[in-house]
């Protein structure tokens, strides 16, 4: 189990990482980019396994990852957007939309006798999907709702 | 400083204010960021200043204190293409206009700068988010063949669109071509191997989703910027659009798609 665990915080660092550099951010941000989306991906992972709902999960994962970002915001003086950004993405419900697409292809073809069964299951993954990806938004978004702040930089 | 600002002064003020914010804007920066860095940049020149932000253009009314001059201009933004370096540097720059008194043609220079800055190596690029597309299959459980599959995928893939922004094709059109090579090479792979799993046929489109501008327009949605969330959730439905028709097509040429 342990191993397992941190080779997946491996896995969320690297992709992070990938769109970090897809997004073209400072070098100097890279390092807190791959630790902040480790520990994001890894505290989802970890919710999930103590049996909490998927989407409580994410949000759990992102808002830890929105006030990372804000801590290396102080340290490496970038907006806190561009670590939090790259680091939620690896959480990004992707078999969930998937599923969700192939659910609207198929429904959108002739029905037969499946039908309300993909119907069902189409509406169950797309609000998944959809749910999933508000709550990283939030969760990106609260650091900076609690704290009230225009911007994280104290002015002198 | 400057309490009493000649007209071609607040005029040149205006249209730097203007460049900021669109350069801002395409680089994928939110609006309440947008507006703190131009009111930022505006208050250490002394000018009070009114802006409307929509996606594609921006409208700037700048007047000094005691309105003896105002100036009023509009600029489109550029092409939208995610660049965190420069909201970085941006950012970095709007302190240090406030901190050192720097002049217009100071942050112009340093706008100029940061647009030239270098973006990483191509093959860098490629073969990092290709990495990061096998992450994704890896943390959807796929085996090590898949993740190989998922690389090659996303290289392919990430490559098109590439070449086809290079060639100034539709910005949504690029990915679809994208989305329709990467799916294309997975789905081949899945039907003539039974060692590569369904895991790196939905990995391997993950590159491509549109995370910034959702995320964007959630933020801007909430802080009460309604029309620029809706404007950017949309564009972000289209960009999921042609990801899901690239993959459907793909697909239904390798007949995967049980019906």
């Amino acid at each position: 189990m342990g191993y397992f665990f941190f080779e997946k915080g491996i896995w969320f660092g690297s992709a992070a990482i990938g769109f970090a550099i897809l997004f073209n951010v400072p070098v100097r941000t890279l390092r807190y980019i791959f630790i902040i989306g480790a520990l994001g991906g890894l505290l989802k992972t970890l919710l999930l396994w103590l049996g909490i709902n998927v989407i409580v999960s994410s949000l759990g994962g992102a808002t830890l990852a929105g006030y990372m970002g804000v801590f290396a915001a102080h340290d490496k003086h970038a907006p806190p957007m561009v670590f939090s950004i790259p680091s939620v993405i690896p959480m990004v419900p992707g078999v969930f939309a998937y599923r969700m697409m192939l659910g609207l292809i198929k429904l959108s073809i002739i029905p037969d006798e499946n039908y309300e069964k993909v119907l069902s299951e189409t509406i169950s993954n797309g609000l998944n999907a959809t749910f999933i990806l508000l709550s990283l938004a939030l969760g990106v978004a609260i650091p900076l709702l609690v704290t009230r702040k225009e911007s994280v930089k104290k002015a002198k | 400083m400057a309490e009493n600002h000649s007209k071609t002064e607040l005029k040149e003020l205006g249209q730097t204010l203007l460049r900021i914010g669109a350069h801002l804007m395409s680089a994928g920066a939110n609006i309440q960021r947008i507006r703190k860095t131009v009111e930022r940049v505006a208050g250490a020149f002394g000018c009070t200043i009114d802006l409307l932000i929509t996606n594609r253009a921006l409208m700037i009314t700048i007047s000094d204190d005691e309105v003896t001059h105002f100036h009023s201009g509009l600029k489109r933004t550029l092409p939208h293409g995610v660049n965190f370096r420069v909201v970085s540097g941006i950012s970095r720059m709007s302190w240090c206009v406030v901190d050192n008194n720097w002049t217009i043609d100071d942050v112009n220079a340093e706008i100029d700068r940061l647009i030239a800055l270098p973006h990483y190596p191509r093959l860098l690029i490629l073969g990092v988010v290709s990495l990061a597309g096998a992450s994704f299959c890896r943390l959807f459980g796929g085996t090590h063949i898949d993740m190989l599959v998922a690389f090659g995928a996303t290289f392919l893939g990430l490559f098109v669109r590439q070449e086809s922004m290079k060639q100034n094709f539709n910005a949504y059109l690029c990915i679809f071509f994208a989305a329709f090579t990467s799916s294309l090479i997975a789905s081949i792979c899945v039907k003539f191997s039974a060692e590569v799993h369904d895991q790196a046929l939905n990995a391997c489109v993950l590159y491509l989703i549109p995370g910034v501008p959702f995320i964007n327009s959630f933020s801007d949605l909430i802080h009460g910027n309604i029309m620029n969330g809706i404007v950017k959730s949309v564009h972000g439905l289209i960009i999921a659009f042609a990801i899901a028709m690239g993959l459907m097509l793909a697909m239904q040429i390798c007949q995967l798609l049980v019906l």
